[in-house]
């Protein structure tokens, strides 16, 4: 379910839209996958991730997305050092 | 230009033509979405493969195309100015190259602009056909001619000294060595060595790269002009 936290997106180049963990969970999920984690083990990881940034965004009216990203980095740092280098670094690839 | 003088020429070019990086970064996010996206191996692997296939096309088109254009305007027999022209256009790209292919900051963010590379992004991301894959592989060889065509002019330019018989061999040994670093990358991603590891080892050796690339270009641009411009002047004047 969507928490009520604003997130600000690109710095306020995009529209504001709610936390929704479902869309971390994703994106972390896909990462995991992506360095050949079994999918058993890339959605506890996601989950995992997902309660650290859930508890890390607990009463604050706002963040930006930059700052989920910088968090939940660092929750997948400890239980996933090769996904979550390329959780830090997959915009800068190309 | 004598053939061992027109191969050694063409063999710079080639690796330094390897070592542009665009068609790797886009090898690497191609198979990183297609796993993420639980993507069958298998496909992943039919997609690396076209991805492959299309940089290999064009790269062989553009040399067989700028062969054709060498020998049948005997460009490479026209006097001085031309390879001073190039001698210049190398050494200036060698220049380009230790100070902007590669951005400041962590990863290996490459010199195109960020809106063009996030439109490439986004393609891979949406790319699920081999027809696609093919195309993305013509796209960023495309892209990437601001750095790739004064290395491929050169070799074209040295593969029309060799005989005819050889022509053919140099261009296609031209594109095989070119094409040799996403090759490898291919080979990784397929033998199953995670993408992680794979951007980590490009990360931490770019600098290196960038510089090779970057000496490569000013010692094949030095090379060129003391060997048909200052060699041939030289003799014209009758100095040995």
């Amino acid at each position: 379910m969507p928490l009520a936290v604003d997130v600000v997106k690109r710095g306020g180049k995009r529209p504001n839209e709610v936390f929704d963990p479902s869309k971390l969970h994703a994106s972390i999920y896909a990462t995991c996958l992506s360095v050949r984690s079994l999918d058993g083990h890339a959605d506890d990881t996601a989950k995992h991730v997902c309660s650290v940034v859930i508890s890390w965004i607990d009463n604050k009216p706002e963040v930006t997305s930059a700052d989920i990203r910088h968090q939940g980095a660092k929750a997948l740092e400890t239980l996933h050092p090769d996904a979550a280098y390329l959780y830090k670094h997959h915009k800068q690839i190309m | 230009m004598d053939t061992f003088t027109a191969l050694s020429v063409i063999a710079l070019a080639a690796l330094i033509h390897a070592s542009f990086q665009l068609g790797v970064s886009t090898i690497t996010l191609l198979s990183s979405h297609g796993a993420g996206k639980k993507v069958a191996a298998g496909k992943i692997s039919r997609l690396v493969g076209s991805f492959l296939a299309g940089t290999i096309t064009v790269t062989t088109f553009l040399v067989f195309a700028l062969l054709y254009f060498t020998t049948t305007l005997e460009l490479w027999q026209k006097p001085n100015s031309l390879w001073t022209a190039i001698s210049g256009a190398l050494a200036a790209l060698g220049i380009a190259v230790w100070i902007f292919y590669y951005r400041r900051g962590t990863g290996t963010p490459l010199w195109i602009p960020r809106a063009f590379a996030r439109f490439l992004t986004a393609r891979v991301r949406s790319t699920s056909l081999s027809v696609e894959a093919f195309s993305l592989g013509l796209t960023t060889v495309i892209a990437e001619l601001p750095f790739m065509i004064t290395p491929m002019i050169t070799a074209t330019l040295a593969l029309a000294f060799l005989p005819a018989d050889l022509q053919v061999l140099g261009a296609f040994g031209y594109v095989a060595v070119a094409s040799l670093g996403i090759i490898v990358v291919a080979v990784l991603i397929g033998g199953g060595h995670n993408i992680s590891h794979i951007q980590r080892w490009r990360e931490a050796n770019k600098h290196f790269l960038q510089f090779a690339a970057g000496t490569g270009l000013v010692v094949l641009a030095f090379y060129l002009y003391v060997n048909q411009v200052v060699a041939v002047a030289a003799a014209g004047a009758g100095i040995q």
